[in-house]
């Protein structure tokens, strides 16, 4: 497997600006502009002489020019989603989803696509620190190893904390590494634990495993607060799943029935048919009483769940909703029951009872190896809470001679962080492997550079049966090391981490498959491919252990009032959920993540309090004003944003904000006198609310009870990209007999069922004055979105941005609605008497074909093209901003001051192929032109047509969930065509005659008779 | 007014116009608009000569640019390419028989030639008078000076026009003619649309070809 | 009466008070140029310059670091410059309407006032032709709205934008009125030629008027080409704003998209102007003097005049809102409530009471005979016919099709800075217009002495 060379030195049009190039040929016409004499002057001007320098030795693999892809595995979380790696001239430039990948199957996240930023973050640790001090590898090997013999004679320990994902080249290099040093343990430790899944699985099935769901398969999801969609196990394989199961077409119209119970409105919950609005507390008696009626109704359960006889929590509201939830019930255990094998219950508390329940209920419908596969468990989630604590306990003790943290950052996001780093101290010797010096680090006794996942060799084992391989991208920039490498060095054994992995995969993975008899074409085709497909580790069999429900905690079992426990009671609850962007807070330093809208709120660079409606008017408090949250443990102030379809009781706050070192984005975004840094000098972004979770019978629990909440009467700017969330105009200034505007037109899945045309808005006949204003002989490219498909998870906006140079504007150019993201995803609220139902839908240029905006464009710098595209000529653009106004869907994006893209390191990540924009230009959705053009001159080069699907633009590739299409509307066979003569299909704003390329399919909700949305 | 004031008036303002017209024209005629290169053919530094390599020796262009055909860059050639040959000619002809002749005469082994130019790529390619990697020097790539020279916003791909049969000289002139390579063509937007309509209503030597006109065929 | 009584004529007021000879005219209109100017004049001058100076620095620094420096955003494109380019294109009305077609319906008292409503006039339109040209995002590249060879391939303006068509229409509007305003004034340039004392100054008018020598046949010259650019003007008055409507007129944005803006904005345009005018020569009647010139009847005459344009402008008011409601269009009726009642109804509530209640005040003889009130309420339809322009073009923007891209708007110091500097341009230039031009068309006033007098008794 070749190594790319480092970045080469092409100046051939290198993307990168350099504007203190003092006079090169633009700076001086911006001058020559103004004045005749300056123009007459320009004529004998020459410009600066650029260098053109080409390799010394040209790497085979690499043609300046043209782009190189690798396969490898995301590790922007422990999902390890199949990614294809895209190289420009040796460098990545953009990570995009591996179509063949068997699980993730194309998409990619917003997180993962923004991986490709952080390689190029100037502030990664490049040399190993010990003590503070600058160090060799050999000097650090030295130290490492005396201390090991020494940890070996005094009969202490050595601790390996890592985070879950750990692939098989690890966990051998552990186990060699612990057959060296015989006290040596491996601990787990994952901030966003499921680790009581796991137990819960122990205790019901006698085997620790993480089930493998599958959401494709399920008619009935009931899901308790497990944002699956957007954070929990592996969202980008579930949201294509749960699309997968979710198409209103075809003669089954197999669209399940997504029932979502929380507290919070959640990515998932958005998308939910149902929500159940309930306190997090009041979840283990729900659990309870439905596995009580499920039993009744399937009969198979165990007869011990109790009857729940609801007497709800007192809540500050007074509203007693776990009642209500409790009265639909019957109905959600009457509908599992009919499902049967094709029901599905997850559940995301992280809690010992919740999950056995949950357990028991998927064993009661018999879905073991259909929706629940129990036999190819999810073998990269090994997170284990209880070992994390026991961990503290030695540590506290002192029996810990070594102490190894890898890719965790425990001292800030586990709740006793604080007692952690103290604990640090303890140990006879802590290394800490981290891409920055973080929370962690800095108690560290020696730091070690972490390489980025582009950077390295490593492999994983997202599912069981599913290997896939990570392999470098480019040279590291810093002098890292892998974990494997390191362990082996430690036990005085030299070798690379691509040997490491090669011994690891001839032993443990070679030997699981049988199609190919020899290593070396097994290894390639794996690297090639990124990921091989083997039989799982056989986990032996698994049957229901019933007995173990009676011995679930006494509480727990027992209805709702029990349930509630002693957290609860009086005043709010306060819940920390990690967010689509940042997750735990790992991806903190990624300025893209930071700017990405929160797929529900919109809010960005920051976190706050979500406050529902009610307690918002109860409190006097308005988005924006700061109220103090008091636990008796901690006090802390945060903005609050209104939320919809949140608790009433419940206070949410997004974790994963307050990383040290955030205070580097001061600098992010213009400079001028009336701008507002980003963050204050010497502030972080955010606050971290890890501390304010609790541990919870062993394990780390997202919620605390008795929260007291009051107003400050200050006020902090939230920055959001919407400032108005309904399709209703506000009731007082609504006209008479004003409708919804009908730009999200949904239906019901009976009703569509009923008329293919239902929900649609009749618009009158647009007549056009211009018949055939633009005939499309060659391409008429055409884009439609599934809004029944889009979950809204954003994966699409950092997509484009990372395909088409965006920079970041930092929080004061958002708030003053000045964002410069080309796709942005409009998020609506309807408010309805039993909930509030939301849609999403991206928003991006419609390519209208009577464009408004060119018909007003006085120096024609906005035209159309004869393939249908509405093009953007950056370099003619004078700025007149007239065509922004002109848009009927405000989708033009202007360039108010030269932004930075980063500094010389960040702009390395430049897509070559598309123009950096200067100061006062007009922007906007290009369709990926530069793709098309890509894709044509191809076609062109092996003389033949384009084929449908070749070409596809950033957002279409990015999608997990398909919901976008575009190709060629005068292919017949293509996709596109049949979209557009879809009974769904629609165009937004199709009455103003705009013709616009871009269309919609209606959102299509299954909604059977006699539900609800509570809350 | 009387009468002579007036045919003064008439006779000094057609003197004006005159005057005008001479500076307007001879102006027009060397006007240069900025961002024009046109006649650009800067010193590079190793004075290669295209008259000698793709003019005598007749050495097709894609022999050493050979990322013209399926890149956006025609690609400089690197060090390794050229040694490729220059690993065996290390001087001119002339200079070798000379060597040679001289060798003869005193009966001695002629000695290895090294032109002065040639010696600057041994230098970059780390080598010794010997051809042998020379530890004291570090190989280093040679800065060539860009010649034709498009502004960032305009994309411009080799491939897609050597593939479409466009001959290299099409803009780059007869540079088998050149010792030192020069812009001919001024590389305005004119230049290439007038280029692109020809081939669209003409074809390119017989062959038909779809050669963009629209704006996003070079600006994206 | 006494003796003078019988002399004037029953049916008309003289146009000029305090009977005067020739003489005395020229000298009372020439006082300005020829004595120190006031300590008045210098501390308005000042106040100017500092204006100007306030405004040149903001622009400097929108220049350099860009027009994120102003309020606007992705949904509101424009604001305060563009409000302030049609407020000044406005006001600029007033002078081509006085001078064209009240010359051409031969309205005499035009004559104390047409000479300033003109200079006003240029003074008006070069603040306006600022704003287009700033507002870019790349100001250095205005000239690529013009039609020029290229080389390109050529690569022409887009001739269907209602921006190339401001540029001509300012362009032509800007060329005649100057020409008109300098045919006018060469007449007196000649008179201060000859009373001139300096040489220089003697030369600088000598050259300028064209060696006038008040000969018959110069008059009768004179009168032709001013009759026949008249003509040439008068189309103007309509075409200019009529196409400064276009801007808006020919969008899809509700609220800009309506077919009433074209009369309604010339209308508003001559309110405002003659409203400018009104305040310009209260002021200067006060500062020079000139109360027999610019007499309580000229007030008057300008006063009905914004009477009648103000109900025009107040009809076009009612007429567009109840379009709005009457279309059932949801989202035209929405814009329109919005601005009634919406987060910026304080911008529609002060246009509706300046430009439609305060004119009316004007109907009454006791107010329009008192100058003090009359130039309040000159001031307030500026600020009224102000706040018209920023309610249809930044309100409208605010609340358009997708909810999900409204926004609001506030403006920056910058902006602020710019607008008085705009102000300060327009003073600063007419200040010195009063200070070293006739202020008062000399030789057309003494051609109306003799108005409302009896022949017998007129005669001098």
């Amino acid at each position: 497997m070749p190594f790319p060379t480092p970045v080469p030195t092409i100046a051939a049009r290198d993307p990168a600006p350099a504007p203190q190039r003092g006079f090169d040929r633009r700076s001086f016409l911006k001058a020559a502009g103004f004045t005749f004499a300056g123009t007459v002057l320009a004529g004998c001007e020459k410009g600066a002489v650029e260098k053109a320098i080409p390799f010394l030795v040209k790497p085979e693999e690499v043609t300046p020019g043209t782009a190189t892809w690798y396969a490898s595995t995301c590790g922007g979380c422990s999902a390890g989603c199949g990614i294809l790696i895209k190289n420009r001239d040796g460098r990545p430039i953009k990570i995009e989803g591996n179509p063949a990948h068997p699980l993730s199957k194309g998409g990619l996240c917003a997180t993962g696509q923004a991986m490709v930023l952080s390689l190029y973050d100037s502030r990664r640790l490049r040399e190993p620190r010990i003590s503070g001090q600058t160090a060799a590898w050999d000097a650090v090997d030295r130290t490492i190893a005396a201390k090991l013999a020494e940890t070996r004679d005094g009969a202490k320990g050595v601790r390996i904390l890592t985070g879950s994902g750990a692939g098989a080249t690890t966990l051998a290099a552990i186990r060699s590494f612990s057959a060296a040093f015989p006290d040596t343990r491996h601990v787990v430790y994952e901030p966003l634990s499921i680790a009581a899944l796991a137990d819960a699985h122990e205790q019901c099935y006698g085997r620790r495993i993480v089930p493998h769901y599958r959401f494709d398969r399920a008619s009935v999801i009931v899901s308790f607060d497990a944002d699956f969609l957007g954070t929990w196990i592996s969202p980008v394989e579930f949201t294509s799943d749960y699309r997968a199961g979710r198409s209103p077409e075809g003669p089954s119209r197999a669209m399940s029935h997504h029932v979502q119970i929380e507290s919070r409105m959640s990515l998932t919950g958005s998308n939910a048919d149902a929500r159940i609005v309930v306190r997090p507390d009041s979840m283990v008696g729900l659990l309870g009483g439905l596995a009580y009626y499920v039993a009744k109704e399937t009969g198979a359960g165990p007869a011990v769940f109790a009857s729940p006889a609801a007497p709800s929590p007192r809540t500050a509201s007074g509203s007693p909703d776990a009642e209500d939830a409790m009265n639909l019930l019957p109905l959600l255990a009457r509908r599992l029951a009919a499902a049967g094998r094709k029901g599905l219950v997850v559940c995301g508390v992280n809690g010992i009872a919740c999950q056995a329940l949950a357990a028991s209920i998927n064993d009661m419908l018999g879905n073991a190896g259909v929706t629940v596969e129990l036999e190819r468990p999810t073998s990269s989630r090994t997170d284990n809470d209880r070992e994390t604590q026991d961990l503290l306990a030695e540590l506290d003790a002192g029996t810990i001679g070594m102490l190894v943290v890898h890719g965790v950052n425990p001292v800030y996001d586990h709740p006793r962080g604080g007692v952690f780093s103290a604990a640090m101290k303890k140990a006879g010797l802590t290394v800490v492997f981290a891409q920055h010096e973080d929370e962690t680090a800095e108690h560290a006794d020696i730091i070690l550079p972490k390489g980025h996942p582009l950077e390295e060799w490593d492999d994983a084992e997202p599912v069981a049966g599913v290997v896939s391989v990570r392999q470098p991208a480019i040279a590291p920039f810093g002098n890292s090391r892998s974990l494997a490498e390191c362990l082996l060095a430690w036990t005085g054994e030299r070798t690379g981490a691509r040997e490491a992995i090669r011994r690891a995969w001839k032993s443990a993975v070679f030997p699981r498959q049988n199609a190919e008899a020899d290593f070396e074409t097994f290894w390639n085709a794996s690297v090639h491919e990124g990921y091989a497909v083997v039989d799982p580790v056989p986990s032996g069999h698994h049957s229901f252990d019933a007995s173990v429900v009676p011995q679930l905690p006494a509480g727990d079992r027992k209805n709702p009032g029990a349930g509630a426990d002693s957290s609860s009671g009086e005043g709010f609850m306060i819940e920390m959920y990690p967010t689509v962007a940042l997750l735990d807070g790992r991806h903190a330093h990624n300025p893209w993540l930071q700017e990405l809208p929160d797929p529900v709120t919109k809010v960005v660079w920051d976190n706050y309090a979500s406050v529902s409606p009610r307690t918002g008017k109860r409190l006097a408090v308005e988005e924006g004003d700061v109220i103090r949250i008091e636990t008796g443990v901690h006090i802390l102030e945060l903005p609050a944003v209104i939320q919809p379809g949140q608790h009433d009781d419940v206070i949410s706050v997004a974790l994963g904000y307050g990383r040290k070192g955030t205070d580097r984005f001061t600098s992010v975004g213009p400079e001028w006198f009336e701008a507002v840094p980003t963050v204050e000098p010497g502030e972080t972004v955010g606050r971290n609310m890890a501390p304010m979770r609790e541990i919870r019978g062993n394990y780390v629990s997202s919620y605390r009870g008795g929260v007291s909440v009051t107003r400050t009467g200050r006020v902090r700017t939230i920055a959001s990209t919407q400032i108005h969330h309904s399709l209703h105009v506000p009731e007082h200034l609504a006209p008479k007999n004003a409708e919804r505007r009908p730009i999200v037109q949904e239906t019901s899945l009976a009703a569509y069922t009923e008329s293919p045309g239902a929900g649609r808005f009749e618009t009158h006949k647009v007549v056009s004055m211009w018949p055939d204003e633009h005939r499309f002989t060659k391409h008429r490219w055409f884009m439609s979105i599934d809004l029944t498909a889009c979950t809204g998870c954003s994966a699409c906006v950092v997509g484009c941005q990372a395909e088409n140079n965006i920079p970041v504007v930092g929080k004061d150019e958002v708030y003053r609605n000045r964002e410069l993201t080309w796709l942005r995803i409009d998020r609506y609220y309807t408010e309805e008497e039993d909930g509030v139902s939301v849609a999403h839908q991206p928003m991006l240029c419609q390519h209208c074909e009577h464009a408004p905006c060119e018909t007003v464009c006085p120096v024609l710098a906005t035209v159309h093209s004869e393939e249908g595209l509405n093009q953007q000529v950056y370099n003619r653009c004078v700025g007149t901003r007239y065509c922004s106004n002109n848009c009927p869907y405000k989708v033009r994006r202007f360039n108010w001051f030269d932004y930075s893209r980063g500094d010389d390191m960040g702009r390395l990540v430049l897509n070559p192929d598309v123009v950096v924009r200067e100061r006062g230009i007009m922007e906007k959705c290009s369709f990926c032109v530069q793709r098309i053009q890509e894709g044509k001159i191809r076609a062109k080069q092996e003389g033949r047509t384009v084929k449908d699907g070749e070409i596809s633009p950033a957002c279409e590739q990015s999608c997990p969930a398909q919901a976008i299409v575009f190709g060629d509307l005068n292919d017949p066979a293509s996709r596109i065509s049949a979209s557009r003569k879809h009974p769904r299909f629609y165009r937004v704003l199709e009455e103003i005659g705009v013709e616009p390329s871009v269309g919609y399919l209606t959102l299509v909700r299954n909604l059977p008779e006699g539900d609800g949305r509570n809350g | 007014m009387g009468l002579n004031n007036r045919i003064l008036s008439i006779f000094l303002g057609s003197g004006l116009l005159l005057c005008l017209t001479i500076f307007l024209t001879s102006y027009a005629n060397n006007v240069r608009l900025p961002g024009n290169h046109e006649g650009y053919e800067p010193v590079q530094p190793i004075s290669y000569s295209h008259r000698l390599h793709a003019g005598e020796l007749q050495i097709p262009c894609l022999h050493c640019h050979s990322d013209a055909g399926r890149s956006r860059n025609a690609g400089i050639p690197t060090v390794e390419t050229c040694m490729n040959c220059h690993r065996f000619v290390t001087a001119p002809i002339v200079d070798v028989k000379a060597e040679d002749q001289r060798a003869e005469k005193s009966g001695e082994k002629p000695r290895r030639i090294i032109s002065a130019e040639l010696k600057k790529l041994y230098d970059a390619a780390g080598m010794n008078p010997e051809l042998r990697p020379d530890p004291g020097k570090t190989p280093q790539p040679v800065a060539w000076v860009k010649v034709h020279r498009l502004p960032d916003f305009a994309y411009f791909n080799h491939g897609a026009h050597v593939s479409a049969g466009v001959e290299c000289q099409a803009c780059h002139g007869a540079i088998e003619t050149m010792e030192r390579v020069r812009q001919v063509s001024d590389l305005s937007m004119g230049w290439c649309v007038n280029c692109h309509r020809g081939s669209n209503a003409q074809g390119v030597n017989g062959r038909a070809v779809a050669a963009p006109t629209d704006c996003t065929g070079c600006h994206f | 009466m006494g003796a003078m009584a019988e002399r004037y004529s029953i049916l008309r007021r003289p146009l000029i008070s305090g009977d005067k000879n020739f003489d005395q005219v020229t000298r009372e209109i020439c006082a300005p140029l020829e004595n120190k100017s006031s300590a008045a004049w210098w501390m308005t001058f000042a106040a100017a310059l500092a204006m100007l100076a306030a405004g040149m620095i903001a622009v400097g620094y929108q220049l350099k670091t860009g027009i994120g420096t102003w309020g606007l955003n992705n949904t509101v494109g424009w604001a305060f410059d563009i409000t302030n380019f049609v407020f000044w294109i406005g006001i600029g009305h007033a002078g081509t309407l006085i001078s064209a077609i009240l010359f051409l319906f031969n309205q005499k008292w035009r004559t104390s006032v047409n000479r300033s409503a003109e200079a006003m006039t240029l003074f008006a339109v070069m603040c306006a032709g600022l704003f287009p040209i700033i507002h870019m995002g790349r100001p250095w590249l205005a000239f690529w709205v013009i039609p020029y060879p290229n080389m390109r391939g050529p690569l022409w303006v887009n001739f269907r934008s209602p921006l190339v068509w401001d540029m001509f229409a300012i362009g032509t509007y800007f060329t005649v009125s100057l020409v008109f305003w300098y045919v006018g004034l060469i007449p007196d340039l000649a008179t201060i030629r000859d009373r001139a004392t300096s040489r220089i100054k003697r030369a600088l008018t000598g050259f300028f008027s064209f060696g006038w020598d008040g000969s018959n046949i110069t008059w009768l010259r004179y009168e032709t080409i001013y009759l026949l650019l008249a003509g040439l003007a008068t189309p103007l008055v309509v075409s200019v704003h009529t196409i400064v409507s276009w801007d808006f007129a020919t969008s899809v944005i509700p609220g800009w998209h309506t077919t009433i803006l074209p009369p309604y904005f010339v209308a508003g345009a001559v309110f405002s102007g003659f409203a400018m005018v009104l305040t310009l020569m209260l002021i200067v009647r006060k500062v020079l003097h000139f109360e027999d010139y610019i007499t309580l009847h000229h007030i008057g005459a300008m006063s009905k005049i914004i009477i009648a344009t103000g109900g025009m402008v107040a009809l076009a008011y009612a007429t567009e809102f109840f379009v709005a409601l009457y279309s059932g269009n949801d989202y035209e009726r929405f814009t329109f409530v919005n601005r009634a009642l919406g987060p910026y109804a304080w911008a529609y509530w002060i246009m509706v009471g300046c430009n439609v209640a305060v004119p009316q005040f004007l109907w009454s003889k006791k107010v329009r005979s008192n100058v003090t009130m009359v130039f309040i309420l000159s001031l307030l339809i500026n600020v009224g016919m102000w706040f018209e322009r920023f309610v249809i073009i930044t309100i409208s923007l605010t609340r358009d099709y997708l909810p999900a891209s409204w926004a609001d708007y506030s403006p920056t110091t910058i902006e602020i800075a710019t607008l008085v500097g705009s102000f300060g341009l327009f003073f600063a230039l007419f200040l010195l217009f009063a200070r070293f031009l006739p202020m008062i068309a000399i030789g057309e006033v003494k051609g109306v002495l003799g108005y409302g007098k009896q022949p017998e008794g007129g005669r001098r």
